[in-house]
């Protein structure tokens, strides 16, 4: 393997006596989607940040390229970042702010300009270069932050939770708009989100991250099947924490392979009381009430639905077969 | 046609009838008065074209004019420049406990009167006052600071420095962080940050804050009078020679036109700069 483009060593960040990053140790390779997810106050802005060059790990060292970035300031790195804001200028027209990076760099006006309406135009956004960026809507916006930092021609693309302020149906669109952008540019995305819908529909591995430190990291059906620890299994949700043979043991078996059945089956199955249940587009998700108080969850179809029209209150049975147990790492 | 509702019409009628009274009918009265005689040093209510006529053609009202409007301008630049660097600091690099603070200790200058703070600049400048000792001290000097231009200067940026610092302080910290630090991310070095993200997004507030040092220095008598000696007279120390030589007010009437008419150019060509929407 080569050379991984991002590693980062031991990396800290404190803020007086608060640690917003403790001991980080990751690795980014070349052309790789990467996202960090964890709930707010996890560190995984700070540890974008620091890739920007925006704040200076207190201890370990972050390099890119192999080459250790801490005390290189922000303006001589090549890490552009699209903000969850996205900190378009407003007083600068849309092919201004596509060029501002360019000019930063001392590219002549033709080509800049050049550049800039290639760019716009990849993006679907031919013919509102003059435009204001108080003229366009929330999605055109945000093409224009991204035009913005790819012009430029990056080996790596930062993103800070850059599609939570547009509208449920445009995140759907943003989604394949990046994931195909970055497959065509074969470039490093790092994407901060704790949407786990984001991250697991469009990333290549997923950094979970929580209290300051990396609890996972894998792709994201292993994430979802495997979780290593009970935070990360907590935060995934739509699975079931259950207690091991050993103490201190917690076993997790997902949503979807729980089966509800009125009468006890044979094998492994608790007994639980039904509290309500959820619509989640095609899916439907019970929600149980275990003997010792736990919350589980069963993912069911519509007909299963119909066949067991469940009263909250009922008693069911939650059965799962041997091999959709995954043993978690114990506390 | 809309209905005019009566309750929000009642509370407009205060600040209408006080506008109208002694802003809007001496404003007018002034206009009517520019146009009477004065025989015998009475005023003769007439429509007489004299008093426009002798003011504008005479050089001395031009001085006066091209010194006001020289040194409102000057006193505009330069307390935009010395206020900026006291404002930078102000917005970026204070918390926000320590800014409010220090914008509480900028208010503290408008406890005391104006010509208070004037006299005392009178006694700091004098010949044989303090600075000139400490520059005597260094072996410089003595250098005439009062009765001058220099002297105005110094009375005028006593006048607006607090309030340019005060906007210009506002307008600053309300700058979204995100724009500045994705202008580093971009590239843009600190010293280009300053000039192409920084001062564009602060434009409305740094153009108040100019356009208020002008107003207020272009209409100061004190400054002028106290500290600049009169020698050469601004436009305001002529209104009031004017109207001492010989009861003129008619004449004075015309220079406080001219001033008000300049004022409304220049505030309106400056606030449509600020807020002017680029196509």
């Amino acid at each position: 393997m080569t050379d991984p483009l991002v590693r980062f060593h031991n990396v800290s960040k404190s803020y007086g006596t608060y640690e917003a990053v403790k001991g980080l140790n990751l690795e980014i390779a070349r052309g790789e989607f990467v996202a960090i997810m964890g709930p707010s106050g996890c560190g995984k802005t700070t540890t974008l940040r620091m890739l920007a060059g925006l704040e200076t790990p207190s201890g370990g060292d972050i390099r890119i390229d192999g080459k250790v970035m801490n005390d290189v300031p922000a303006h001589e790195r090549d890490t552009p970042l699209v903000w969850q804001s996205l900190a378009l200028f407003p007083f600068l027209n849309v092919r201004e702010n596509v060029e501002f990076g360019m000019k930063m760099r001392g590219i002549a006006a033709a080509e800049r300009k050049e550049r800039a309406l290639l760019w716009l135009d990849r993006l679907g956004l031919k013919g509102f270069e003059d435009r204001r960026i108080d003229q366009l809507s929330g999605g055109q916006r945000q093409r224009v932050a991204l035009a913005r930092s790819l012009v430029t021609e990056p080996e790596m693309l930062l993103l800070d939770e850059p599609l939570s302020a547009l509208d449920p149906h445009l995140v759907i669109r943003m989604q394949g708009v990046l994931t195909r952008l970055q497959k065509e540019l074969g470039i490093t995305f790092v994407y901060v989100t704790h949407s786990q819908s984001e991250a697991f529909s469009m990333a290549d591995r997923v950094v979970i991250m929580g209290h300051g430190e990396i609890e996972q990291i894998g792709a994201p059906q292993d994430i979802f099947r495997a979780p290593r620890t009970r935070f990360v299994a907590e935060f995934v949700g739509r699975n079931n924490i259950l207690p091991g043979d050993k103490p201190g043991q917690e076993l997790v078996v997902a949503a979807d392979r729980m089966v509800v059945s009125e009468n006890r089956p044979e094998g492994n199955a608790i007994k639980v009381e039904f509290l309500s249940e959820e619509f989640a587009g095609t899916s439907i998700i019970f929600y149980f009430e275990g003997e010792g108080g736990e919350e589980l969850k069963a993912q069911v179809s519509e007909e299963t639905l119909a066949r067991l029209a469940p009263e909250p209150g009922q008693t069911f049975w939650l059965s799962w077969s041997p091999d959709s147990v995954h043993v978690m790492e114990p506390v | 046609m809309r209905k005019l509702s009566l309750y929000p019409f009642v509370w407009r009628i205060p600040l209408m009838v006080w506008q109208g009274l002694f802003f809007v009918g001496p404003l007018l009265l002034m206009v009517a008065m520019s146009f009477w005689l004065v025989q015998n040093y009475r005023m003769q209510p007439d429509f007489n074209f004299t008093n426009w006529e002798r003011m504008l053609t005479r050089g001395y009202f031009w001085d006066a004019y091209w010194v006001t409007l020289w040194r409102a301008s000057l006193t505009a630049v330069l307390a935009s420049l010395i206020a900026f660097p006291a404002s930078y600091g102000l917005a970026f690099h204070l918390s926000a406990t320590a800014r409010r603070w220090a914008i509480f200790c900028l208010i503290v200058p408008f406890f005391t009167s104006y010509l208070v703070r004037i006299y005392a600049w009178q006694v700091l400048l004098a010949e044989s006052g303090p600075l000139n000792a400490l520059f005597g001290n260094a072996g410089f000097g003595p250098f005439t600071m009062l009765n001058s231009g220099f002297g105005a200067l110094v009375g005028y940026l006593t006048l607006v420095l607090p309030l340019v610092v005060i906007l210009q302080t506002f307008s600053l910290s309300s700058i979204d962080r995100n724009l500045i630090e994705a202008a580093w991310n971009l590239g843009a070095s600190p010293r280009e940050t300053l000039l192409r993200v920084i001062v564009p997004a602060a434009k409305v507030g740094l153009i108040i804050g100019a356009v208020f040092a002008f107003i207020l220095s272009f209409g100061d008598f004190v400054a002028p009078f106290y500290l600049g000696g009169s020698k050469p007279p601004t436009l305001s120390i002529l209104i009031i020679d004017t109207t001492k030589s010989g009861q003129q007010w008619p004449r004075a009437a015309v220079v406080a036109i001219m001033m008000i008419v300049t004022l409304f150019v220049v505030a309106f060509a400056a606030v449509g700069a600020a807020y002017r929407k680029r196509k």
